[in-house]
């Protein structure tokens, strides 16, 4: 029997001469999951926006069940029976779920949508497959893992036989997650074929039935799960050995270094952001912020560096108080920011790496001495900081724009470090960052807690935050809702029930570990 | 550096060949409008250069020194409004406001001209220094008005330009007007208030070297200085500058103030140079070419010199193929636009490598892909 997807010899070259996919052939079988992993860049996403229609291929030719095909467009592959999840959800926020379900197909009568058609439509297929929805609730007001089951139904509806899920549990809490593969196999088991796209191993290894790693895009192996270990997939991925544990010495906890007392925030629109968060950051500690996306961790981390000023409260360094006087006066005092929007705010894509690894003290000696830069200062510092950080690029004038996603990382985190600060803020340090960078930049936090600085670990990443921090504090609502010291008896379902909103800890409980 | 060095080659090349494409193209057009499309093509392609004509005796002059002139009178206007947008362009800040600053600079210059009297050094250094600030005044105020309160620079710079223009012909009619002339001027400034002449036969007055030492302190003050610096990140990405502790509306304010200055210093140059007097319509319009300019030189200052004697010979070689061709005026500016367009659009060039590269085969691609390494 043929597979049901055949992607054979498949090249994609862009108009800007990247080679995204070289000579890659995927196969599917009908029926299956199939993990498809790899590291940013390394084609993946190319490879299944061919498949979707999204992008032409250079080279190559697909079939689908044995017969050859040509997809122009995300329609066309609609109709062969191909859905897509995307990473950003694709859903009408004022929208009903049944609208959004059953959107651009419209049950109709007397030519007006027929809304409770769509209501039911909706609630059948959810039955059908498990995906419980309300079909009545606006999407904005719906949790994220509601959304991504409106998606999934969204492809059903279509008549996807085929769904492709582009990194589905990057935003979800460990219990949605494990509610969509409870879905997923749901799915699978009523016939339909899942490809997942993700670089979480313990996932592939948890849901899959096979995997196709790639590489630099090309496929580096193609194997049924029962016979590789996560070692073997990473190692496929990056090419060489991967150290999933980090070495962390008993930690030497110093003084409190920063200490932030109800900071609350209330935005432009009037929606309490932050409620009365207090905490400290003491030398020579990493104290990480669980939470799910959303729940005030954004704004605190722009508040302390000083992006925005608070509604109430304060943080001081030293019993100077940080806030209200703008980034360069919080910077003064010794805070370092790795921002959490990289591409907003980190840095300035069209400028040279010189440049951005200067916009914190280019006013200093002794890049700027009587009133001129020197040029040849500017070079060398970031000469310097491109070897000690391992930056790879053409030079130090070459633009960030031209750097890939993990390197445009550690040119924040060259900077960001090298001005040797006393509290280091790290806003989702790793996202999007592929597992070798990753790995380099925890070692980089760990490395400034054993040098004695002050760390705080803004992380979606549960494991991250129970591999680094020392401390533990839980936001929900713009709250701290619970503050643990991290031990090995600490699991990410326990964190779950607080991230939820399940479970608190009581005001004497939080204030014991602050 | 070398990979700097390459893409500066390939740049090179680029313009080259899409100003090569662009005067065809606009050969193209004089054809279908002229009887004599290769001689009024050669007047506009040939004209701003002097001539050598040789005597039957031998001996040898110089002719047409007089257009050569008009190109570099041109070119000096382009540069320094050139230069002033190319600021702040760097900035991301889309003020237009050179035309009104350009006039006030003048005024300014006028009245220092008219109404001190001092040695030629110290009044001409007088009168620079006014139009400057002229100029500084009438790019802080937008600059305030966008970092403070937000009022966007394009409507308030325009605004300000009818402001400033409308104010320098009401105090010229009203106060400094000549009425022994027969039409609304000044008197002619005072020979000590003049730029003196460099190159005889025309009215390239040390203006050429004010414009050369203003080229020379842009450069620097953008690629050496602070606050340069910050209006390049500012323009790079604005939430950066912020984030890295830029004081961005103190750098929005200053950008748009010191573009300001390099305005009104063309200003002394239509003024004390060209003219020797204030005449209603100054110039009219010549504040947006500046825009062209700084376009052309991708806000680099030292591209802009360049930027400014191609635009300004385009300029001057279109106006004598008009005068001297059946081509009429009308047509004259449309291959001049044709030909800024065609060289401004940034994507022409990939798009003809986009379909070469089309025609060729995948793999062949590859192949030739291969040797540059890596790309993840």
């Amino acid at each position: 029997m043929p597979n049901l997807i055949d992607m054979r010899d498949i090249i994609k070259v862009y108009p800007n001469g990247v080679v995204a996919n070289r000579d890659v052939n995927f196969s599917v079988e009908k029926g299956e999951i199939h993990a498809l992993v790899g590291e940013n860049g390394a084609g993946k996403s190319t490879l299944m926006k061919i498949l979707y229609g999204l992008e032409q291929p250079t080279g190559g030719q697909i079939f689908l069940n044995g017969r050859p095909v040509t997809i122009h467009n995300s329609h066309q592959a609609i109709n062969l029976g191909i859905g897509m999840v995307h990473q950003n959800f694709m859903l009408i926020p004022s929208f009903t779920v049944a609208e959004n379900v059953v959107l651009g197909q419209e049950p109709t009568k007397r030519q007006m949508i027929d809304a409770e058609a769509a209501t039911r439509i909706t609630l059948q297929l959810a039955q059908a497959y498990g995906l419980d929805v309300d079909p009545a609730a606006k999407v904005e007001a719906t949790p994220v893992g509601m959304r991504q089951r409106v998606e999934i139904l969204k492809t059903l509806y279509r008549g996807a036989d085929l769904l492709i899920l582009d990194e589905p549990t990057a935003v979800l809490t460990p219990q949605e997650t494990d509610d969509l593969f409870d879905a997923v196999r749901r799915l699978v088991g009523q016939g339909k074929t899942v490809i997942f796209i993700t670089h979480k191993l313990v996932e592939v290894k948890e849901i899959s039935d096979r995997v196709t790693v790639m590489r630099h895009g090309e496929v580096t192996g193609r194997m049924q799960m029962a016979d590789v270990s996560e070692e073997d997939i990473a190692r496929m991925m990056v090419g060489r050995d991967v150290l999933f544990r980090i070495e962390k010495p008993p930690q030497q906890r110093g003084e409190a270094v920063v200490r932030v007392s109800g900071l609350s925030y209330v935005s432009a629109t009037g929606r309490p952001l932050l409620r009365n968060v207090s905490f400290n950051v003491y030398h020579g500690e990493i104290l990480g912020i669980a939470g799910v996306e959303g729940n005030g961790q954004t704004q605190l981390a722009e508040l302390l560096g000083g992006l925005a000023p608070p509604t109430t409260g304060e943080a001081t360094i030293g019993g100077q108080s940080i806030l209200g006087r703008g980034p360069r006066h919080v910077r003064e005092a010794g805070v370092a920011h790795i921002p959490e929007d990289r591409l907003t705010n980190g840095v300035a894509l069209e400028a040279s790496i010189a440049d951005n690894l200067v916009v914190d003290r280019y006013y200093r000696p002794p890049f700027t001495h009587r009133g001129a830069m020197s040029l040849r200062q500017i070079r060398q510092h970031a000469e310097n900081l491109m070897q000690k950080f391992d930056i790879r690029a053409a030079g130090a004038e070459a633009t960030i724009g031209s750097l890939s996603g993990g390197n445009m990382q550690k040119v924040i985190i060259a900077r960001e470090f090298s001005a040797d600060p006393a509290l280091l803020i790290a806003a989702q340090p790793t996202r999007g960052v592929d597992i070798g960078a990753s790995e380099f930049v925890r070692r980089q936090l760990v490395e400034a807690r054993n040098a004695g600085k002050a760390v705080l670990l803004i992380s979606a990443d549960l494991a991250e935050i129970l591999t680094l921090a020392d401390r533990i504090a839980v936001m929900y609502k713009g709250e701290i809702v619970a503050v643990f010291p991290n031990s090995p008896d600490l699991s990410e379902e326990a964190l779950g029930l607080y991230m939820l909103g399940l479970k608190r800890q009581t005001p004497p409980e939080i204030e014991s570990h602050l | 550096m070398s990979a700097t060095r390459r893409q500066m080659a390939l740049e090179i090349v680029r313009i080259v060949l899409v100003v090569a494409l662009a005067l065809l193209l606009g050969f193209f057009i004089t054809a279908l409008v002229s009887d004599d499309p290769v001689g009024a093509y050669t007047e506009f392609l040939t004209g701003p250069l002097p001539k050598v004509s040789i005597n039957d005796d031998g001996s040898w002059q110089l002719r047409g020194v007089n257009r050569f002139g008009n190109w570099i009178e041109d070119s000096i206007t382009l540069i320094l409004l050139g230069l002033s947008v190319a600021i702040v362009f760097s900035a991301r800040q889309f003020s237009l406001g050179a035309e009104g600053q350009l006039f006030l600079g003048a005024l300014a210059a006028g009245a220092v001209s008219l109404y001190i009297q001092a040695p030629a050094v110290i009044h001409i250094s007088l009168a620079l220094i006014a139009a400057g600030t002229a100029g500084f005044i009438w790019g802080l105020i937008p600059g305030a008005l966008k970092a403070y309160l937000n009022a966007d620079e394009i409507v308030s710079t325009l605004m300000l330009n009818i402001i400033a223009i409308q104010f320098y012909q009401f105090v010229l009619i009203r106060y400094m007007r000549d009425f022994s002339a027969g039409y609304v001027g000044t008197e002619y400034f005072p020979e000590t208030a003049v730029l003196p002449v460099v190159i005889p036969g025309t009215r390239v007055t040390v203006a050429l070297f004010i414009t050369i030492a203003a080229v020379v302190v842009v450069w620097f003050f953008m690629s050496r200085m602070p606050l340069g610096y910050e209006i390049r990140m500012l323009g790079a990405n604005r939430k950066f500058a912020e984030y890295g502790g830029i004081k961005v509306k103190r750098v929005i304010t200053l950008s748009m103030a010191i573009s300001g200055i390099l305005a009104g210093l063309a200003g002394t140059h239509l003024s004390m140079g060209l003219l020797k007097q204030l005449t209603l319509s100054l110039s009219p319009n010549i504040g947006f070419e500046g825009i062209v300019v700084a376009l052309l030189a991708r806000n680099d200052p030292k591209w802009v010199p360049v930027a400014g004697l191609f635009y300004g010979y385009l300029r001057t070689g279109a106006q004598i193929m008009e005068r001297s061709s059946d081509v009429t005026r009308e047509m004259v500016l449309v291959i001049q636009a044709v030909i800024i367009l065609f060289i401004t659009a940034e994507l022409i060039l990939p798009l003809i490598q986009q379909w070469w590269r089309r025609r060729r085969s995948p793999k062949a691609i590859l192949d030739s892909i291969e040797e540059v390494g890596d790309v993840a």
